[in-house]
């Protein structure tokens, strides 16, 4: 029987023994001015740094076995989704609402399967039908883009 | 008595035309949200929280519409789950046992007639349940003190750390996660800013709706990137979705042990529709299956997961309403939104703002009969949403999410945290830690750090305050007891197991 590797739960546990750490020396850190009680700000989050240290040992102690992790082409497309997410948080102002949002589901469908051509024309409906429904119907406001005239 | 004057006055809140509007609204989208295999009532929820907040309704009025949105997803759950062997959110998968053989015999009419009525019936008796029960034990809950508060949340963190997932560490951890990203931004206590690294956005503390969604939403966007294939129902026809007396009767009894069962499992904290749905299953299989007809197309076996995942959404309700701690993901998730309407539900609720809890009662005994007449002539129209294809699907999920977060403060920074969120609920995911308690953690931090500090400021720094009651020692011997508890189980499993062997 092959052994199963449980890589997967050690290396979570020693990040999040490694955030138990850095969360506890901030919480160390903290000093009131005066104490209306006579815990302070400082006790509560040195509890949760102390129950996750302890926590994160157990997990590196008795680890689960690996999950299946998705195959390089998923990861591929994950990391474009997450790259276009991050373009897509930066472009909205300057852009527009319209524009960008159109391009993101156009790169967003094309990545599920679809083609250039229908990615682009959902996209386009469903960016004009959020921006109908947000701006007109909830009376919020969506960026036109720096592009926009006047 | 009283109960019933309360109720009046609730009906009178749920029967203006804007409340019975959104109590409509919510039960629509609610069947839509669950009957889409891929967006659960959680993300549901969390999504239409900056709608309901852009639309600057009153609390109680967006507390049905919200509400609608979770139960009535544990009515669209099951289309999918019948139709096409794919179970529409968490809850439905127990459903796929029997429904998608009845359809395959050629009685998906009959499974998802059934189901709606099963659905209605769980629905209801929930809903009657929580009236009944919600006041006392909200009179009962206003005697609590600071202590006894901290171990009631403790209570709950444990019992959903045993519940929820398969490693109670794993959701351990997802619980601390959740109550370190509540104690960012200015300690309510002593003004001092704590882990905001000088950042300003954070001041105010870390944003729950983005939270919400991130981890929610967005996680699952990226999860569903990894399935190639979702079943895309090319060739849907339903044509009447009617049940016989005779079945229906044959099945009426599970029916209403599976609503005992559910609600029951819905009011224990950490436990929620999909639990309720299995052990409705089991309990029944074990009950009436003597013919072994269970697992290929036995009606009962539809109704009891139905009656028993409606019923348990109900069931959440009470200790949410009552007692401030939300049992479940989603509760958390309506919880953390009355919060943003300035909102905090606990027992004090039920003198202070009782149109909000009686306003929302009463509106899930309307929504329910209206979530029926909806899901039995026009579930064939719900049917055809299965053939919105992919493609235009997930990219739909991320634009609405995207849009609903940034429509709230106009910032990208929000849409960056929020994307940064969705990666760790992946991975989290992924490596099995479940999500519900991250959102816990977060709405109950707060609380949770406030009630220790009174107590201590009470008792002077003396720590066995926390365990001076009789309440809080019961409340903290469950607590540890509910965390041993899988421990136990599996050590009288293999003890058992031992015996058969040595026999």
């Amino acid at each position: 029987m092959k052994a199963e590797s449980r890589k997967s739960d050690r290396i979570a546990g020693a990040l999040l023994l490694l955030l138990s750490a850095g969360y506890g020396l901030e919480a160390m850190r903290l000093q009131a001015d005066f104490l209306a009680d006579p815990l302070g700000p400082r006790a509560f989050p040195l509890l949760l740094a102390a129950a996750l240290g302890l926590f994160s040992l157990y997990l590196m102690i008795k680890p689960d076995p690996d999950p299946d992790w998705p195959p390089r082409r998923v990861l591929a497309g994950q990391l474009g989704m997450l790259l276009s997410f991050v373009v897509y948080s930066y472009a909205l102002a300057p852009l527009g609402f319209l524009l960008a949002t159109t391009l993101e589901m156009a790169w967003l469908s094309r990545l599920f399967g679809a083609d250039w051509r229908r990615g682009f024309l959902g996209g386009l409906g469903l960016a004009v039908g959020l921006y109908l429904i947000f701006v007109f119907g909830l009376g919020i406001p969506l960026p036109l883009g720096r592009w926009w005239p006047g | 008595m009283d109960v019933l004057a309360q109720l009046a006055h609730g009906f009178e809140v749920a029967l203006t035309p804007l409340n019975l509007f959104l109590a409509f609204s919510g039960a629509f989208l609610g069947t839509l949200i669950g009957a889409l295999p891929g967006i659960g009532p959680v993300n549901g929820v969390a999504i239409l929280i900056p709608i309901a907040y852009a639309l600057k309704l009153p609390p109680e009025s967006a507390l049905i519409l919200l509400a609608g949105v979770y139960y009535g997803a544990e009515y669209g759950g099951r289309i999918s789950s019948i139709l096409l062997n794919v179970p529409g959110d968490a809850g439905a998968v127990i459903t796929t046992l029997d429904g998608y053989p009845m359809a395959q015999k050629g009685r998906a009419g009959e499974a998802l007639a059934l189901s709606a009525i099963s659905s209605f019936i769980g629905g209801t008796l929930a809903v009657i349940g929580l009236t009944l029960f919600a006041p006392y034990l909200a009179e009962w809950a206003i005697k609590f003190g600071p202590a006894e508060y901290f171990a009631l949340m403790v209570f709950a963190f444990s019992t959903l750390a045993s519940l929820a997932g398969k490693n109670p560490v794993k959701a351990l951890i997802a619980s601390v996660f959740g109550l370190m990203l509540a104690t960012v931004g200015i300690d309510p206590g002593s003004g001092v800013p704590r882990f905001t690294f000088g950042e300003m956005k954070l001041y105010d503390g870390v944003d729950f709706l983005v939270v919400a969604i991130g981890l929610f939403a967005i996680s699952e966007v990226l999860t569903l990137m990894e399935h190639s294939f979702m079943g895309t129902a090319q060739r849907i026809k339903v044509q009447t979705a009617m049940v016989s007396l005779k079945t229906f009767m044959a099945s009426l009894w599970s029916i209403l042990r599976s609503s005992l069962i559910g609600f029951f499992i819905g009011v224990l904290p950490g436990a929620g529709a999909s639990i309720a749905s299995a052990v409705a299953y089991t309990t029944e299989k074990r009950l009436v299956d003597r013919e072994g007809t269970f697992g290929s197309g036995d009606p009962r076996g539809v109704a009891a997961p139905e009656a028993a995942n409606n019923a348990a959404s109900g069931g959440a309700m009470v200790p949410m309403l009552t007692l401030g701690v939300p049992g479940s993901g989603t509760t958390a998730v309506l919880l953390g939104a009355l919060m943003m309407f300035n909102v905090t539900p606990g027992p004090l609720i039920f003198e202070q703002r009782p149109e909000i809890v009686w306003g929302l009662i009463a509106s899930m005994y309307i929504g329910n009969v209206m979530l029926l007449v909806l899901n039995l002539p026009l579930v064939g129209w719900f049917a055809r949403i299965l053939t919105i294809p992919r493609w235009f699907l997930v990219p739909a999920i991320a634009a609405l999410s995207f849009v609903g977060v940034y429509a709230v403060n106009n910032s990208a920074f929000d849409l960056l945290f929020m994307t940064g969120i969705g990666v760790v609920g992946y991975l989290m995911r992924k490596a099995g830690f479940p999500l519900a308690p991250v959102i816990l953690g977060l709405v109950l931090g707060r609380l949770m750090e406030v009630n220790l500090r009174r107590a201590l400021a009470i008792s002077g720094g003396d720590w066995s305050i926390l365990y001076a009651s009789t309440l809080s020692k019961t409340l903290w011997a469950l607590a540890i007891l509910s965390l041993l508890f899988p421990y136990l189980v599996s050590l009288l499993g293999s003890r058992r197991r031992g015996l058969t062997l040595d026999e």
